[in-house]
């Protein structure tokens, strides 16, 4: 299984919870206290509320509606509704394989993540374009590419959200490059939802 | 698509009776059908999109159509009646919703303390307590009976926190009723009632609306309180998965705090209520 990078790392910070997308699949990415990241499904197996809605109180994640929390393994710990009830163990969250690594969160893959060279961030954005159209808008490949836009060195890392959606992951070599960066971006952008249309 | 004969006998809110005047019509939407809403001579009337006369009867300050036969009278709300309340419609909100998620989010009380935090609820008082529920087979109605439940400020007029007293009563697949405990006179109940308009499947406009015993308090201040917890509800309402209500237990998980949604889930399959469910378990 490949891995998906679903957000830049600097966008999580400790506990915050967010949602996304990857193949139509919705996913509560969050970090806890600690620092660690979890993906889950995005949804509470309660009432089905979306979990990417809810709170992180240290090592949990607690759903916003009823605040049943979770802990990391996606086992539901409390349900304030009833304080003294130990949950059963069949109450759960559903866990997806998540990592951090070369200042992304990736999810859904098995073994090591790739390698990503450069360090600093420049930004997420979201084109409203299928990957190949996005792939090609932009000279880079499905997955993760490394490549140089108007002569700045930049990692790009795609994620397919749907059918006509990809979110791309930019960072870059230099941290002077960022606001040249997020131009060009947004340019090949305009293109590729161009080629899309 | 195809109405379920149950969902076609039932009363529906389609409108606050203030929407509906003299001289023009009032087009609105029931069940995924267009409906026009007119009145004349003071009487309000209502025709289907084949121009069919519907059949419509006008209380507790709405305009209530059935789409098909009614299979019986439109429910009573006897406190509307009592000399010294005060009836206060609080406007309409549209929610993209199933309509029967709406009523059950009403009939929820175990959220107060994350959604309506430090007005309906706060931690740490979060406990539910066990309480009484049951379908009453004689009014065909889901009632719920002695719950309390700690509130820091349970209306406009309430002075501190409060254990606050409910019964809820769901008289027709897309009306709740709760009755709590009134600050003013504690022999007494606040009524505030939730009339959901069904739109379509998965959108409907909540109509609130209350007869209580407050002489003082401005409408205006009424009204904003409940467009203030109504607004917190549809962050949730639009948020969960899926859209319809199951009606079979499937992929949710209830716990003795959701005796009431149970019991109303229950009641709405007995009745073949299908407008808004998920009737096959995801």
């Amino acid at each position: 299984m490949r891995w998906t990078a679903v957000m830049l790392a600097a966008d999580l910070p400790p506990g915050a919870a967010a949602g996304t997308t990857v193949d139509g699949t919705d996913l509560a990415v969050w970090r806890s206290a600690s620092g660690a990241v979890h993906a889950w499904t995005d949804r509470c197996p309660h009432r089905g509320m979306r979990l990417s809605h809810g709170f992180v109180r240290g090592e949990t994640l607690a759903c916003i509606y009823h605040g049943w929390r979770y802990g990391t393994d996606g086992a539901c710990r409390h349900i304030p509704a009833h304080p003294s009830l130990t949950p059963p163990k069949t109450i759960a969250a559903t866990d997806h394989a998540c990592r951090e690594a070369g200042g992304l969160i990736w999810v859904g893959g098995t073994g090591e993540p790739p390698v990503i060279e450069h360090p600093h961030p420049v930004r997420s954005l979201e084109v409203a374009a299928p990957p190949e159209a996005v792939a090609r808008a932009f000279g880079a490949a499905e997955g993760v590419r490394v490549l140089d836009l108007d002569g700045r060195a930049a990692t790009l890392a795609l994620q397919p959200v749907a059918s006509a959606a990809t979110r791309i992951h930019a960072l870059c070599a230099r941290p002077d490059d960022r606001l040249a960066l997020s131009r060009a971006l947004d340019a090949r952008r305009a293109r590729a939802e161009g080629d899309a249309a | 698509m195809t109405i379920a004969p149950a969902d076609r006998a039932a009363w529906y809110p389609a409108a606050p009776s203030s929407a509906v005047t003299e001289g023009h019509a009032t087009p609105t939407v029931l069940l995924g059908e267009g409906v026009a809403l007119f009145r004349t001579d003071g009487v309000a009337a209502a025709t289907g999109a084949d121009r069919r006369a519907l059949a419509v009867t006008e209380r507790y300050d709405h305009v209530w159509v059935c789409p098909g036969t009614p299979d019986r009278a439109l429910f009573a709300i006897p406190e509307a009646a009592m000399p010294g309340r005060r009836a206060v419609p609080c406007g309409s909100i549209h929610v993209r919703c199933s309509p029967l998620r709406a009523v059950e989010n009403f009939l929820d009380i175990a959220h107060f303390p994350f959604i309506h935090t430090g007005i309906l609820g706060e931690e740490p008082h979060t406990e539910v307590n066990r309480y009484d529920v049951r379908i009453d087979d004689d009014l065909d109605e889901v009632w719920a009976r002695n719950i309390t439940f700690h509130q820091p400020q349970a209306s406009v007029s309430a002075e501190g926190a409060l254990d606050v007293r409910y019964e809820y009563r769901v008289p027709a697949p897309t009306t709740a009723i709760l009755y709590k405990t009134c600050p003013a006179r504690p022999a007494e109940w606040d009524v505030i009632a939730i009339f959901v308009q069904p739109v379509s499947e998965e959108t409907c406009i909540a109509h609130p609306w209350m007869t209580m015993f407050d002489d003082a308090t401005p409408h205006a201040d009424m009204v904003a309180f409940q467009q203030t917890i109504f607004l917190q509800d549809r962050s949730i309402l639009e948020n969960q998965i899926p859209a319809r209500l199951p009606l079979d237990p499937g992929m949710e998980v209830p716990t003795q705090a959701d005796l009431t949604s149970i019991a109303y889930r229950r009641w709405l399959k007995r009745r073949g209520h299908a407008h808004g469910a998920q009737l096959v378990a995801a």
